[in-house]
């Protein structure tokens, strides 16, 4: 034992020996993971009975009973003391018995629940996950009290050895799908994931060379409730704070927790706005780019459009690419500065480089307006994932657009639609409810439905309980 | 609730959600279609808007004095006929669930009103005649198209089997 966990070497796991009731004792540990006060509570209670000199009988059972805590077990191979020594639980051997007994004393670094900085609302709970998995199940269960809410742990990693949890509604969620995802997790074979959810869900779905998400995530509890009353399946990942969502469609990640905290109408409006807004991030640069560079067939209503001003000396495509990838990097810049130098480095985005990119010359106005308008509505994603995928849509658009004038920005729309329209993972359309159409489920996506009148879960998931309230 | 009668009356409700859902289909997917389609027709990136399927009736004039009445109608019209589409697509190809095979009848769609209802519609030239801006738009909304309605009907169709057979 002291040979495989390197005791003297490492300097967070030790041994403590002692004597009791006769027998020699052996308390593993990894100081860095347990939490000192309930091990020298629990020490305290065994000393007590070195001051009884009875003679015992049966020695392990009087210690088993004498462990102050309310997780003992016992185990049998050497690797599992390993394994549970190096997750932060105390392993204790008694001399001459074959078996060990672990102790849960786990105290992981980690912080307190905090609002996740993408997902804020207004109102509303202010909880997030944590790095913690015991926290973040801990997190679900206390919105989901009901009996039938499984979450399977799993490990992944030969070195790591990272928990993974598989949380869902036994008589909900669809048991392929729950069988699908356990299968998919236990093949996986890798050293370790750092990385933890997301080398998880590269593991789980082909990506491929597709830039668009296959998978929602989550930071707030009460999205993870919500989506596992409607059926979903959550993989809660150890060491981190995101929750994957199975399965997802593109329309999952332009939905907010906001808009089921406002009423519906507004609800439906703030959607709304943000359908604009993904559109505008898509479609709108491509549009005005074909519009003017094709000046013979600009309708005459949209006649203002357009650079009036022709002392431009760069090619507007250049242009459009040129404050893309601008944005691009200010938005990258602005991510690794400290917050005390944002400011100075929004000043210097917004006057220096538009301003005066205009007087110099190297911009028209145009220019830098449709592509802010664009930024912003990439911006008014809420899936950030979602948004990065849709610039290079943009930028694909851009090119054609440019390259082939009308006929290049039709094709190349038509053909984002048809690809989107082809990826599937998990069995599921990733442009459902559009396409393929489903009314109703189309109905839910653009205008928010009141809750107490959503009385079924969506068929996506393909739940064995239909209805969400009882039929009237 | 299994017993044979119960059984039968769920069988007989699923089916006429099953053509109620195609006449939705069917609407929907001219409704929208048709309003891209206007839209490609404003910004002039085709020659026809959606009132070209009434010129046989009214002349290529069209029936009301403004242009946007006459599209609007037109977009009605689409949705008329787009409900016999649907059901023709339901009848030939409906159990194919192969989303290539909707691309091919949405293009199919284009050579049957493009190349043989052409000498029955006023006003459209033969496509010989036609601009390419003009013939790439409309390929790409009739694809667009065939691609909804096509494989709307199809998945419908396939995953309401499927869910039957499970179900017993």
């Amino acid at each position: 034992m002291e040979e495989r966990v390197g005791i003297g070497t490492s300097f967070d796991v030790g041994v403590r020996e002692m004597k009791i009731l006769g027998r020699k004792i052996q308390i593993y540990y990894c100081n860095s993971l347990v939490d000192a006060l309930f091990v020298i509570e629990i020490l305290r209670e065994l000393l007590r009975l070195v001051n009884e000199h009875r003679p015992v009988s049966d020695v392990k059972n009087v210690i088993k009973n004498h462990l102050a805590h309310e997780q003992v077990k016992e185990i049998q191979t050497m690797d599992e003391a390993v394994d549970n020594m190096l997750s932060g639980l105390i392993v204790l051997f008694i001399d001459g018995e074959t078996v060990g007994l672990v102790i849960d004393t786990r105290h992981y670094p980690g912080r307190q629940p905090e609002e996740p900085d993408v997902e804020r609302v207004v109102r509303g709970a202010r909880d997030g996950f944590t790095e913690n998995i015991i926290e973040n199940v801990g997190l679900i269960r206390r919105r989901l009290r009901d009996e039938r809410f499984r979450s399977e742990i799993l490990r992944v990693g030969e070195r790591s050895k990272t928990d993974v949890s598989l949380c869902y509604l036994k008589d909900v969620a669809n048991p392929g799908l729950v069988d699908t995802l356990r299968k998919g997790l236990k093949e996986i074979e890798v050293d370790g994931v750092p990385m933890a959810d997301k080398s998880i869900e590269e593991f789980l779905v082909k990506q491929g060379l597709n830039p668009f998400p296959l998978v929602r995530y989550t930071e707030r509890p009460d999205v993870a409730a919500i989506h596992i009353l409607e059926g979903h399946v959550l993989v809660v990942t150890d060491t981190s704070p995101s929750i994957i969502i199975f399965p997802t469609t593109i329309f999952h990640h332009m939905q907010h927790a906001e808009e089921y905290r406002q009423t519906p109408v507004v609800g439906a409006f703030l959607r709304w706005a943000r359908f604009i807004g993904i559109l505008t991030s898509v479609f709108l640069v491509p549009l005005w780019l074909v519009l003017v560079l094709n000046d013979s067939t600009l309708p005459d209503w949209l006649q203002f459009l357009g650079p009036h001003n022709h002392k431009y000396h760069v090619p507007i495509l250049l242009q459009v690419l040129i404050a893309d990838i601008g944005i691009e990097i200010i938005r990258m810049a602005a991510i690794h500065t400290p917050t005390s130098l944002s400011t100075a480095l929004g000043l210097i985005a917004a006057v220096l480089i538009g301003q005066i990119g205009v007087q110099v010359g190297v911009f028209t106005s145009e220019v830098i307006l449709y592509t802010s308008l664009a930024a912003i509505g990439g911006f008014s994603t809420p899936s950030y994932e979602l948004s990065v995928a849709n610039k290079i849509v943009r930028v694909v658009l851009i090119f054609s657009s440019a390259l082939f004038g009308i006929p290049g920005f039709v094709v190349g729309s038509t053909l984002f639609v048809i690809y989107l329209a082809r990826v599937e993972n998990l069995n599921t359309p990733y442009l459902w409810p559009f396409i393929p159409f489903n009314p109703k489920a189309m109905a839910d996506v653009l205008i928010r439905t009141a809750v107490p009148l959503s009385r079924i879960r969506p068929s996506i998931v393909r739940p064995l309980d239909k209805r969400r309230q009882p039929a009237r | 609730m299994d017993g044979p009668h119960g059984r039968g009356k769920k069988e007989k409700s699923e089916r006429n959600t099953t053509y109620g859902r195609i006449v939705l289909i069917g609407v929907f997917g001219a409704v929208i279609w048709g309003l891209v389609g206007y839209l490609s027709y404003l910004l002039n990136f085709t020659k026809y808007g959606p009132a070209l399927i009434l010129t046989p009736l009214f002349g290529a004039k069209g029936y009301f004095k403004s242009d946007a009445a006459n599209q609007f109608s037109g977009i009605l019209a689409l949705a008329v006929a787009s409900i016999f589409v649907g059901i023709v697509y339901k009848w030939t190809l409906g159990r194919v669930k192969i989303i290539w095979v909707s691309i091919a009848f949405g293009l199919i769609l284009w050579v049957f009103v493009f190349y043989i209802l052409q000498p029955l519609v006023p006003g459209l030239l033969p496509v010989s005649k036609l601009d390419r801006n003009t013939i790439i738009t409309t390929l790409c909304l009739f694809v667009l198209y065939g691609l909804f309605v096509g494989y709307s009907i199809a998945y419908d169709m396939t995953s309401s089997e499927s869910s039957r057979t499970n179900g017993q």
